[in-house]
């Protein structure tokens, strides 16, 4: 089987402190994909390492044929990898408008490609369009959001890795961004989604890993992962569980 | 009276556009590298002496040596970062590089003093004779109009390149934020090359301005690069916009320095506002406007 994004083994640390021991997974075309876990079982780790942030020590990633291992990430997103990192990070300096035409860097040379993209963005996030001009450091967090995700999408990528993008956002807000993950989606774009929201990343992915302190312990369709109890304990916490539905 | 003020303005300015080109060579390695390069005053001195050996060895036109200090800047700017700092950072240590600027900064001014000798060079523009007359009985010399104009044309480049060219948009992405850069396609590498390149080329022409005005040794950049550093960090550190008004700021202060108090105090003046911006105002003159975020 040939997956859009294979990861086969992987060992990922940060100095001599390791993040994960033995992770593969892989993702299939217009799949929205999951890895769900407690804070620091190695979600964020895995996704960094996928768009290059982080070099493994061992195993393998493949994406579309190619060996992406130790590729550096702008060559990534030349072969259609797009993150949208934790905490946003937009240029908080750079307006709405440059912040977008940033994610569609690889296109630089084809500036009526890089304004329908825009445009494109635009329809999608209203707000954008009418704060297009503005600093994006003063945007507010759901709206910075949209512009990350926007900004992602700029590249036309194959694969979105999405690196908690519910953190710190307002419930209402958290429902958009999502309805927006399905959207992009629905047009053909495969989803790689890090959430510690299991149940917003349960609801829209169609299946998912569970990783716990750098390990996987679970795998399998969203419908299944809801039901299990090693899952309902790994990323909700014992006393936790109970309380939350599904 | 009010002709001495103007008269002293327009020295400033003139004296106050040759350091903004200075330091807004360091300002933009600052910005994407948080590094100070300490070898940017040698660039300077090549600069200057690039367009000595131009007009006097060689009899060409001294317009044109302001053309040759800016690609002998460029080019060493280019050939200092391809074989010294780039695979310096490859190792992943902050303090090498910055240590190394030190180091080239000593190479090349012995080199210099290998090949130019200690003793002073005579740099005369053919220009500096030339007086134009202004309003109120002020006048700039034809060597100043051509300080100022050059200056100012090439600032409002560099600016329209930051402001409206993708890659001049890439450059302030990496210095807000390099890693994410990089994800969004950016070759960071490529752009640091880049900004040394820019920053050595501004720093060469800046030379071959000075180099009239300086005592040309091979140490002339080091006087200025002080200065440099004061408006850098007035300006606050990686801003060019605040880069740009220090500039002219520290030059029209060392003007109406010299003409009404001292020409003694002039350093004095401009590092006691170093240490009063720095208690008072760290982030600089302008500081970048950030909301909270939500």
């Amino acid at each position: 089987m040939s997956a859009l994004l294979q990861a086969e083994g992987l060992e990922l640390a940060y100095g001599e402190v390791s993040a994960c021991r033995g992770v593969s997974f892989h993702v299939a075309e217009g799949e929205i994909v999951t890895l769900i876990g407690a804070n620091g079982a190695g979600k964020s780790s895995t996704l960094r390492a996928v768009a290059g942030a982080l070099l493994p020590r061992a195993g393998a990633i493949h994406f579309r044929g190619h060996d992406i291992t130790r590729l550096p990430p702008y060559k990534r997103t030349e072969l259609g990898i797009s993150l949208v990192p934790e905490g946003r990070r937009v240029f908080p300096f750079l307006t709405v408008r440059e912040n977008l035409e940033l994610g569609a860097f690889k296109y630089r040379k084809e500036g009526a490609k890089v304004r329908a993209l825009m445009e494109k963005v635009f329809d999608m996030f209203a707000r954008l369009r009418e704060r297009q001009s503005q600093n994006a450091g003063t945007l507010s967090g759901g709206e910075q959001q949209m512009l990350a995700l926007g900004r992602a999408i700029m590249s036309e990528p194959h694969l979105i890795c999405l690196d908690e993008p519910s953190l710190g956002l307002a419930p209402v807000v958290v429902q958009d961004i999502f309805r927006t993950i399905k959207a992009i989606n629905a047009a053909g774009t495969s989803v790689l989604l890090v959430e510690q929201n299991a149940r917003y990343a349960l609801e829209t992915a169609s299946r998912g890993y569970v990783l716990q302190t750098g390990s996987i312990i679970a795998s399998g369709s969203c419908a299944t992962l809801r039901n299990d109890d090693r899952v309902r304990q790994a990323y909700l916490g014992r006393s936790a569980a109970e309380q939350i539905k599904l | 009276m009010l002709t001495v003020v103007l008269q002293q303005g327009i020295n400033g300015i003139v004296f106050g556009s040759l350091y903004v080109l200075v330091a807004l060579g360091l300002t933009l390695i600052y910005g994407v590298l948080v590094q100070i390069n300490f070898a940017h005053a040698d660039v300077v001195t090549i600069g200057a002496f690039a367009a000595y050996f131009f007009t006097f060895a060689f009899g060409g036109n001294y317009l044109i040596s302001i053309g040759i200090a800016l690609m002998a800047g460029a080019a060493l700017g280019w050939l200092v970062n391809a074989a010294i700092f780039a695979p310096l950072r490859e190792r992943g240590n902050e303090l090498l590089p910055l240590i190394a600027t030190i180091g080239v900064s000593i190479l090349l001014q012995n080199a210099m003093l290998l090949w130019f000798g200690p003793i002073p060079y005579a740099f005369d523009s053919p220009y500096s004779n030339k007086v134009i007359r202004l309003w109120g009985g002020t006048f700039i010399t034809l060597q100043n109009l051509i300080i100022v104009v050059v200056s100012a044309l090439t600032i409002a480049l560099l600016y329209a390149f930051m402001k409206f060219t993708f890659m001049g948009k890439a450059l302030r992405a990496v210095s807000q934020d390099r890693e994410t850069a990089g994800l969004m396609g950016v070759n960071p590498n490529q752009l640091i090359m880049l900004t040394f390149v820019i920053a050595s080329a501004l720093a060469g022409m800046g030379g071959a301005m000075l180099g009239p005005i300086l005592v040309l040794t091979p140490f002339a950049g080091t006087t200025v690069i002080v200065k440099a550093f004061a408006i850098v960090i007035i300006g606050g550190f990686g801003n060019v916009e605040g880069t740009i008004i220090a500039g002219l700021v520290v030059g029209l202060i060392e003007s109406y320095t010299t003409q009404f108090v001292n020409p003694g105090l002039t350093d004095i003046v401009v590092f006691t506002l170093l240490l009063l911006m720095l208690a008072l105002r760290p982030t600089g003159l302008i500081a970048e406007k950030r909301e909270e975020n939500v």
